[in-house]
């Protein structure tokens, strides 16, 4: 059994208070990390391995080193909690039941980068967990690990929380930025990167709040410690939420590069009574689909990314045999019409085209061609939109039509689903 | 400077250069929709997507800049399919109203579909309706909404160039409206710059709809009647009647805008109200005549006036034409020997004469684009939102650009101060006490007493700056006041070291060449100097109601409706013995007249303006005037030839041959070769003065140097009247058209919120506003920046006469307000 | 005319940020909590108070979905539909509440009580299906315990 590092604490009873957390070891790391000069910080996490948990798994500490080192200017951390991408369930166990934990890694990591206020982007609808970060800044600036002059450090550094309200482009970074200044949720245009040109203008760092969560740890045990769990160029413990036909669904800490197969059977208890296993989206609805055959595939950024797939959240879905694939892929395009944020004309064109095409379809009246015109769609919107959004959407879709494309055609010769029989 | 290659074609360009332009210098379009060169970026229309070299992902050409050795191809396969399917995707759910839009034959989307777009298209689905009906957002603003393409420019220009920020995006996703929140009428400019830069039939004119086709209009490129900024823009007929103004992005220092009255104030050309027909007075009243009578009862009023010696007076309006000014001059001066002259009747001659030097009018033009190049930018004597919008859309533009300190003195709240560093509210009058104490300071005599925060400030600003320009509008000429104090400051700066520049905010469109051309009783053209001073408007009124004017010849001036005491001037017009007025229309001033002459529009003839820059602009003639009505020109030209034969003149540009001999400034400008953005005038090292500014050591001819209110203020009438021209409306000659009425109809009066809540005046009541001589009743407005004992009245409402609060030498009138 | 308590909490968010364009959803949140929904008037408020256009306010409020452009009843029931909740028959469960309510998706009871509505994924895919009713989560859904908290709501 894997021991624990992110979710050590959530089954501690009260565990989200401040005494739980120090009694559990907490604020150590930022003791330690305190001591240490913010460039031997830096390096550290670079030397970890530890890589982006909000989907993109980019090098942490290398987006921390690209911010400028110039002390006049004011640098801001923000952190994603958006968790808007469907499946993903992960960041909100860390902020109910541990928020400690990622304040702590906040500071460090505002320390790191020299950040003097932080804010933490949470989708609206994690109220309560709004709530307990709240609870939990004040209880940390109460001991002085958030205010002026943390633990006689020098390093002052305030701390909010900004609560989004339903938007999932909002995880998106720059997006997040244009939130937090008051704005529709717009992508900006890069570069500038956040990173000179952030939030209101300063440089920025932008992390999960996985991501975020390791810096504690990473300090504590050190970087050769997180290096070492799973594969080397994708290294440490990972959330994985694994949903759907299964019979344990739930949140799985595991080492990175644990395969899919041991994910679904192992760990969440098998496929339900009666249900067979037909696809499973590794990584939030973004990630292409796989099937059976691809279910020895181990679960981190580069073997996923090798099966023309990708890791994304580690947000596995896991859809059964009675669940027509079409309707699946309506659901999940739906979900990407309804987010689309409408600045970019493919994407705001192309995803309605695709998602009227597809109700037609879904709902018996389908046409011959149809499939041809959703795959020109695709084309049309693959890599020229503003932002991913539109790229996962053509992604989900045409996963569904390399491994089902047969589901399709039978909607649209048969005016009826494959699976169920129904209109 | 970076090599690139666009599809093979090698060229060097200015690091920074975006693909955009750098493939249009190489011969290269690029089609864009949201692209504009003078708007924020936003990338997002996709059409401008070309292949870079060593790039997966195509790149929007509109916001990446070249790099050096950079490869791009803008018309290979990939680049085509990916343009043509954006455009595919764009008319996906627009709806393909072109047999029924406004905006067919000059549509973006139809060019770029045309150019660069599908032939033939799989789509079938329902398309996106948001509603039924238009959005009626305005008297001149109408919104199909389903034709948006949400390129957003007019959301963009709304808020960064006109400032108002009225329009943006409600919704999101495929149900994005770019439109206003709230469905009655915006408060908002009116300027109509959303329908100029909507590349489609989404956002249109209500006064063009389905007016016409483009292809069937005639148009002439000209410049505004209105004000002295001088934008230049396109007038359009059909079958004889003038039914669009459009701007055109690429001329004017305006490019694509115009405010509410350029865009939309038109209709006055076509007015049944227009003058067809000269007229005589015959038993006391005005008939129809004909030029040769009324020519002939001029010929006999004038000869009487030489023959007994009496004072022969002429006041002209600063809306004619260079070439009509300087022939009114020669005809007052040459044929008629009287140095009694003036261009506009608002202003203190002195007061003029004072101002033309103080900003060094005869040194030549200063460009807009370089005054505001400068570190600190001042603007005093202007409500210049108001009065000269579209130089209030380049300050804002070109301040969201770089740095740039500005520092606003007004008595009211602008629309400009969210740009400005600095607000200096002050009394009306007060400029010379607050200019002189920003001298002080930054000269060191003094560090500013307490409550000056505000003025030090700015001082410490402007001390800091390497260079300044002082933007003074004529308001500080409403009262007769002395204007040393603008030396005084522009001594001081220079110096200092600091680079300076001084820039006339005007609030009519021709003021500059009006006084270039020497109207003005104490200065010939090119502002050499008369020998014997004449009187200006307020000396001919004393003088008439003395009984002592013989003729007076009015050349399209209102003078009733805009001399600063309408009981005088009537009462002086009344005294004259003989009136010639010439105008468009039958002003109060025209209605006393003993001869009328129709005269025409600034469509209907051929000329030159000169703009508060000292840039000379074309106008150029649509269309002949219609009947007996006769260019300004022509009239002045005629009146001429009744008491000097050789007076004639056969052309406006002989007119402007001779303008050029005679005035030095204007000698390098050609009439046939003054295109786009026109001429600025260059001091040329004339003869005369040699550059060397001669200063004005003036004395004032009054007693009292009125304009500094009474020390003692009486408090029944507490509040200080200050007027000007409404946003809506210039002069008189905006309320002819029934659009710009449509927008403001009757006059407002604006006070301060403090003052408001004091009285219990919410917004939208009517108000008593009372003088000691006058009264009337007017719609309260609050301005919030309004300064606390000031209410303005436009000058621009035939309801409200604001020049009946006004009494010659008493300074600004002082009235009481209060709920009827 | 907002309440002084709000005035107030609005004061406070100023702090919390280098603009006061920044303050608009918070804000906007506070407009929502004091009448239900956003009311232009409260719009109009918060945007005079901040000192920026309305038309940034408007702009904001439509288009995030958790600002309600109307009223909506006093609980506000909303389930998900996404993909693992689709999968463990969400729709279902919109139909059961829909059944029991007497009302269809985007409906108010009659009495103001209830308001359904179906949402994107909520980020609780691991105990599907489930729904957000106001501010709190309600997840491993079944008819019999969709029963018992609409009961409970009063």
């Amino acid at each position: 059994m894997f021991e624990p590092v992110i979710l050590k604490n959530i089954n501690i009873p009260d565990s989200f208070k401040l005494s739980a957390y120090i009694n559990s070891g907490g604020y150590q790391a930022l003791k330690k990390a305190l001591e240490m000069t913010p460039d031997a910080l830096i390096q550290m996490v670079k030397d970890s391995g530890l890589r982006g948990r909000g989907g993109a798994g980019f090098s942490t500490g290398l987006k921390w080193s690209f911010i400028p080192k110039d002390a006049t200017l004011q640098k801001y951390l923000c952190c994603n909690a958006d968790e808007g991408e469907p499946g993903t369930f992960k960041d909100r166990a860390i902020i109910e039941y541990d928020p400690h934990q990622l304040v702590e890694g906040m500071i460090i990591a505002s320390y790191a980068i020299g950040a003097d206020t932080s804010y933490i982007y949470i989708r609206g609808e994690f109220a309560f967990g709004a709530d307990r970060l709240e609870a939990a800044i004040k209880e940390a600036y109460q001991k002085n690990y958030l205010g002026k002059n943390i633990l006689g450090s020098k390093f002052n550094h305030d701390m909010y929380v900004h609560r989004g309200a339903g938007a999932y482009i909002c995880g998106e970074e720059t997006a997040l930025l244009e939130s937090i200044e008051g704005r529709r949720a717009l992508p900006r245009i890069k570069p500038p990167f956040p990173a000179h040109v952030g939030l209101f203008g300063k440089p920025t760092v932008i992390n999960n709040v996985e991501t975020l969560a390791c810096i504690p740890h990473i300090i504590n045990k050190g970087a050769s410690w997180f290096a070492s769990i799973g594969p080397a160029k994708s290294p440490g413990p990972k959330l994985f939420g694994i949903s759907g036909s299964v019979n344990k669904p739930g949140l799985y800490e595991l080492p990175m590069g644990t395969p899919l197969r041991e994910i679904i059977y192992t760990h969440a208890g098998g496929m339900k009574p009666g249900k067979k296993l037909k696809a499973v989206v590794p990584g939030g609805v973004s990630a292409p689909m796989l099937t059976e055959k691809d279910l020895d595939t181990p679960m981190d950024f580069d073997s996923l990314a090798a099966k023309g797939t990708m890791l994304g959240s580690g947000a596995v879905v896991v859809i059964d045999d009675s669940m027509c694939i079409v309707k699946a892929a309506l659901i999940t395009h739906e979900f990407f019409h309804h987010e689309s944020c409408g600045k970019c004309t493919p994407c705001r064109e192309g995803l309605d085209w695709i998602v009227k095409v597809m109700r037609r379809i879904e709902h018996g009246q389908g046409k011959e061609g149809d499939i041809e015109l959703l795959q020109k769609l695709c084309v049309d919107i693959f890599g020229r939109t503003f932002c991913p959004l539109g790229d996962g959407a053509v992604m989900a879709l045409r996963g569904a039509f390399n491994n089902f494309r047969e589901e399709f055609e039978y909607h649209i010769k048969n005016k009826r689903c494959m699976v169920n029989g129904n209109r | 400077m970076a090599t690139v290659k666009i599809n093979g074609k090698e060229i060097t360009v200015e690091d920074g250069t975006l693909i955009l332009d750098a493939a249009k210098s190489a011969g290269f379009e690029i089609p864009t929709m949201c692209y504009h060169a003078r708007l924020s970026k936003l990338a997002s229309c996709r059409v401008c997507l070309v292949e870079i070299v060593g790039q997966k992902k195509l790149q929007p050409s509109c916001v990446t800049p070249v790099m050096h050795n950079m490869e791009v191809l803008t018309e290979s396969p990939v680049v085509k399919s990916a343009r043509s399917s954006m455009i595919e995707l764009l008319l996906a759910n627009h709806p393909l109203d072109c047999p029924v839009c406004d905006k067919g034959g000059e549509c973006e989307l139809q060019d770029v579909t045309f150019k660069f777009g599908p032939r033939k298209s799989p789509f079938g689905e329902p398309k996106r309706r948001f509603n039924e009906e238009d959005y009626i957002l305005s008297p001149v603003i109408v919104q199909n909404i389903n034709r948006c393409i949400q390129c957003k420019r007019c959301v963009r220009i709304c808020a960064e160039v006109v400032g108002a920020g009225v329009l943006g995006s409600i919704g999101r996703g495929t149900g994005t409206q770019e439109t206003s929140f709230v469905k009655e009428y915006l408060d908002c400019d009116h300027c109509g710059n959303c329908i100029e830069v909507c590349p489609v039939g989404s956002l249109m004119s209500r006064s063009f709809r389905y007016k016409s086709r483009p292809w069937d209009l005639s148009g002439v490129d000209t410049v505004c009647t209105y004000c002295g900024t001088g934008c230049q823009l396109t007038v359009q007929a059909r079958n004889g009647e003038v039914v669009r103004v459009i701007s055109n992005p690429d001329t004017g220092i305006n490019n694509e805008t115009l405010c509410a009255r350029g865009r939309f104030g038109y209709s006055f050309i076509n007015s049944h109200e227009r003058l067809v027909t000269p007229m005589v007075r015959v038993d006391g009243k005005l008939e129809p005549s004909t030029w040769d009578k009324a020519l002939d009862t001029i010929r006999t009023g004038l000869t009487n006036a030489i023959k007994m010696g009496e004072k022969i007076g002429g006041v002209a309006s600063a809306r004619l034409t260079n070439e009509e000014l300087y022939l009114f001059q020669k005809l007052m001066r040459v044929a008629l020997k009287s140095n009694n002259l003036e261009a506009g009747s608002r202003w203190n001659s002195d007061s003029v004469k004072e101002f033309i030097d103080v900003m060094g009018l005869k040194n030549g033009g200063v460009s807009i684009y370089d005054a505001l190049k400068a570190d600190t930018v001042l603007i005093i004597g202007t409500a210049i939102s108001d009065e000269n919008p579209v130089t209030d859309y380049i300050i804002r533009r070109l301040s969201s650009y770089r740095k740039m300190n500005i520092i606003i003195m007004s008595s009211r709240g602008l629309k400009l101060d969210s740009s400005a560093k600095i607000l200096l509210r002050h009394k009306p009058g007060a400029e010379r006490e607050i200019i002189g104490a920003i001298t002080n300071i930054i000269t060191g005599k003094s560090k500013g007493t307490s409550g000056q925060d505000n003025i030090v400030a700015a001082a410490e600003i402007i001390k800091n700056s390497n260079s300044v320009s002082i933007a003074v509008g004529n308001d500080v000429l409403r009262i007769a006041s002395q204007l040393s104090y603008i030396n005084d400051l522009t001594d001081s700066l220079k110096g200092l070291g600091k680079e300076v520049k001084l820039f006339p905010v005007l609030d009519r469109a021709n003021q500059r060449g009006a006084w270039d051309m020497g109207v003005h009783p104490a200065l010939l053209p090119g502002y050499k100097s008369t020998g014997e001073e004449g009187l200006g408007c307020d000396g001919i009124i004393q003088s008439a109601l003395k009984g002592e004017v013989g003729a007076l010849y009015i050349a399209g001036e209102d003078v009733v409706s805009d001399f600063p005491d309408g009981r005088a001037a009537r009462e002086a017009l009344g005294k004259v013995k003989f009136l010639i007025v010439q105008d468009m229309f039958l002003t109060e001033t025209a209605k006393m007249a003993n001869v009328l002459l129709p005269s025409a529009s600034f469509v209907e003839k051929d000329g030159t303006f000169t703009n508060q820059e000292g840039r000379v602009q074309r106008l150029r003639r649509l269309y002949a005037p219609q009947g007996d009505v006769k260019a300004d020109w022509e009239i002045i030209s005629a009146i001429g030839e009744t008491v000097a034969p050789s007076f004639g003149v056969k052309s406006a540009t002989d007119i402007f041959n001779e303008i050029k001999e005679v005035v030095p400034m204007y000698r390098d400008i050609s009439f046939e070769g003054l295109n786009g953005n026109g001429a600025i005038l260059q001091l040329s090292g004339s003869s005369e003065g040699s550059g060397v500014v001669a200063r004005f050591i003036g004395q004032n001819r009054r007693d009292n140097p009125s304009g500094l209110s009474p020390e003692t203020v009486d408090p029944e009438y507490p509040f200080t009247l200050i007027t000007g021209n409404h946003l809506y409306h210039s002069g008189r000659l905006s309320m002819k058209v029934d659009k710009l009425r449509e927008i403001l109809n009757e006059a407002i009066v604006e006070i301060s919120e403090e003052d408001a809540l004091v009285l219990g005046i919410t917004e939208g009541v009517k108000v008593r506003v009372k003088s000691k001589s006058y009264e009337a009743y007017l719609t309260a407005k609050i301005n919030s920046g309004t300064a606390k004992g000031v209410v303005f009245i436009p000058e621009n409402f035939t309801d409200v006469l604001v020049n009946m609060f006004f009494k010659m030498g008493e300074g600004f009138p002082r009235v009481k307000v209060q709920l009827p | 005319m907002l309440s002084e308590a709000a005035v107030n909490e609005i004061k406070d968010i100023r702090k919390r940020y280098a603009t006061a364009r920044s303050c608009i959803m918070p804000c906007l949140y506070v407009v929502q909590k004091e009448y239900g929904y956003i009311t232009e008037d409260g719009m109009r408020e918060i945007a005079k108070i901040l000192g920026v256009k309305p038309v940034l306010v408007f702009e904001v409020s439509t288009f995030y979905t958790m600002y309600n452009k109307k009223p909506v009843g006093r609980y506000h029931v909303q389930v998900c539909t996404n993909i693992s909740c689709s999968i463990m028959d969400g729709e279902h469960i919109v139909d059961v509440i829909s059944r029991k309510l007497g009302v269809k998706v985007k409906e108010t009871t009659p009495d103001k009580k209830f308001t359904l509505s179906t949402v994107e994924c909520l980020g609780s895919c691991g105990t599907a299906p489930m729904m957000q009713i106001n501010d709190k989560y309600y997840e491993n859904l079944n008819d019999t315990k969709v029963e018992e908290i609409l009961n409970s709501l009063r």
